[in-house]
C-alpha cells in the first residue's frame, strides 16, 4: 500500500475512533454497551482468569508455610471473635423478632430477603484514571447495574457482562455516583469521586456532619439499596457558595479484593 | 508470519499486563506495555504496520479499563503511524536512539490521551506530571531493552543459519 493510502487509512481509522469516542462518552449514568468491547473482552478475560488463578496458587502455596505460632494466635483470634458474633447474632435475632411484631401491628410489607452471591476478582485496575475490577461469574451470568459489595461495603456495580465474566465500575471511578446519607442524621446526598478521594455532595454550609460520621446508601437513586456501607466523613470544610466540603474515607479498601459479593438488581415498585 | 508474530506479542503483553496489575499497584499508571509493542513494531519503518499494530494494541489496552473505548486506540494508533514516519527519515539502530524515540512518543501519546479526556470527558482525573515522567522513561527503557535482545537474537541466528549453510558446503 502507497503512503498515500496508508495516510487516507490513517485519517479514516481515526475518525472512526472519534466518532466512537464521541458517542460512547458517558452520561451522568456511566459507560454504555459496545459490541467491539464486548467480543474483545469476551476473549481474554480468560487470560486474566488464569493468570489470577496462577498467582492465587502461588500465594496460597506461601501462605501454607506460616510458622505454627503464627496460625495459633490466629486461632484464637478467631474463636473469640466467633464468640462475639454469637452474641451480636443473638441480640440481632431478637431485634427481627421485635421488628416482625412491629411490622405485622402495621401491617408492612417487608422486602424479600436479599442472597448474595460471590465472585472471584481476577483483574483490577484502581490506579489509573479509570477504576474497574473484572470479576467471573461462571454459569451464573451478572446483570448491569447490579450492585457489588465486599465484607466491608460498597465496591461499585457492574457496568458490562460478557459470558463469564462482568467488569465493575468501582465507587472511586470518576464516572460514578451513588445516593448516600449520613446515617446518623439521615442527610441525603450524592457520594462521588473527587481530586482527593470520596466527597458527600449536595449538603448544604450548615449541614451537621462530624468527622467520624458512617455515610451509607440512601437507596433513593433506584440502584443500591438502603443501608449499605460507603464510608465514614473524614473532614468538613466550606465548600462553594452553597454546599460544604465533605471528604470520606472508604469503608472499603479497593486494594486488597479478592472476592466481592453481588446483590440481586432491585425492580422499583410500580407506581 | 509477522502477523502470527505480533498476535504472539500481543498475547504475551496481555499475561504480562494482568500479571502486572495483580502484583504492582501501580503497575497500569507507570508502565503501559502496550504501547512499547506499538513503538517496537513502528521502529521497522512500515507506516501501515506502525498504523495497525497501534490500533489493535490501544483497542486491547482499552478493553482492560473501564471508560471509553478506543481512548487508547485513537492515540496509539495516531503515535505509531507518526513513530513509523520517523523510523523512515532517521536510521535508528542503537538502543539509545531507541530509548529517546520511545520516551518522546510515551510523551506524545499522553499528552494526546489528556486531550481526549478534556474534551470528551466533563471531569477528567489528568496524570500528574511525575506518572507522565515515569511512564515515558519505563515505555523508553522496555523498548530499547527489547530492541537489542531482538538484536542480539536476530544476529545469533543468522550467524547460526550462515555457519550451518558454510558446513554443508564443505560436506
Amino acid at each position: 500500500m502507497s503512503e498515500r493510502h496508508t495516510a487516507w487509512l490513517l485519517v479514516a481509522v481515526l475518525l472512526g475512533q472519534l466518532l466512537l469516542l464521541s458517542v460512547e462518552a458517558p452520561s451522568p449514568s456511566g459507560p454504555g454497551d459496545n459490541v467491539l468491547e464486548s467480543t474483545v473482552l469476551r476473549a481474554l478475560a480468560p487470560v486474566s482468569h488464569a493468570v489470577a488463578s496462577l498467582v492465587g496458587g502461588v500465594e496460597g502455596l506461601g501462605g501454607s508455610w506460616r510458622s505454627q505460632r503464627t496460625l495459633l494466635a490466629e486461632n484464637r483470634r478467631l474463636k473469640e471473635r466467633l464468640r462475639e458474633l454469637k452474641l451480636q447474632q443473638i441480640r440481632l435475632d431478637e431485634m427481627e423478632a421485635e421488628v416482625e411484631r412491629l411490622s405485622a401491628a402495621l401491617d408492612y410489607q417487608r422486602s424479600a430477603d436479599s442472597t448474595l452471591r460471590v465472585a472471584d476478582v481476577v483483574y483490577a485496575d484502581h490506579s489509573s484514571w479509570m477504576r474497574t475490577l473484572l470479576i467471573y461469574v461462571g454459569d451464573h451470568p451478572a446483570v448491569v447495574n447490579q450492585p457489588v459489595l465486599s465484607d466491608d461495603g460498597l465496591v461499585g456495580r457492574v457496568v458490562e457482562v460478557v459470558p463469564g465474566y462482568a467488569k465493575v465500575q468501582l465507587l472511586t471511578d470518576r464516572a460514578a455516583a451513588v445516593g448516600a446519607m449520613i446515617r446518623r442524621t439521615r442527610r441525603q446526598g450524592v457520594v462521588r469521586s473527587g481530586p482527593d478521594g470520596l466527597q458527600l455532595d449536595f449538603l448544604p454550609q450548615q449541614v451537621d456532619a462530624r468527622v467520624g460520621d458512617e455515610v451509607v446508601t440512601s437507596g433513593i437513586d433506584g440502584i443500591f439499596p438502603r443501608g449499605l456501607p460507603v464510608g465514614r466523613v473524614a473532614s468538613v470544610a466550606e465548600g462553594d457558595e452553597l454546599f460544604a466540603l465533605i471528604r470520606l474515607r472508604p469503608a472499603v479498601d479497593f486494594g486488597v479484593l479478592d472476592q466481592v459479593y453481588l446483590l440481586p438488581v432491585r425492580s422499583l415498585p410500580e407506581m | 508470519m509477522r502477523t502470527l508474530r505480533f498476535a504472539v506479542a500481543l498475547l504475551a503483553v496481555v499475561v504480562l499486563h494482568a500479571l502486572g496489575v495483580r502484583l504492582v499497584p501501580e503497575f497500569a499508571r507507570s508502565v503501559d506495555l502496550f504501547f512499547v509493542l506499538t513503538v517496537l513494531s513502528a521502529l521497522g519503518g512500515d507506516s501501515l504496520v506502525g498504523l495497525l499494530a497501534g490500533l489493535t494494541a490501544g483497542l486491547t489496552h482499552d478493553v482492560f479499563t473501564a471508560g471509553l473505548f478506543a481512548l487508547h486506540g485513537f492515540a496509539d494508533t495516531a503515535v505509531g503511524y507518526a513513530v513509523a514516519r520517523l523510523a523512515q527519515r532517521l536510521l535508528v539502530e542503537r538502543a539509545r536512539g531507541v530509548l529517546l524515540v520511545a520516551a518522546v512518543a510515551s510523551v506524545v501519546q499522553q499528552a494526546i490521551l489528556a486531550a481526549l479526556a478534556l474534551t470528551l470527558l466533563a471531569d477528567p482525573e489528568l496524570p500528574q506530571p511525575l506518572w507522565i515522567a515515569v511512564q515515558a522513561a519505563s515505555t523508553g527503557v522496555l523498548a530499547a531493552t527489547a530492541f537489542t535482545v531482538g538484536r542480539r537474537l536476530r544476529s545469533g541466528m543468522a550467524a547460526r543459519r550462515s555457519s550451518r549453510s558454510r558446513r554443508l558446503h564443505l560436506d
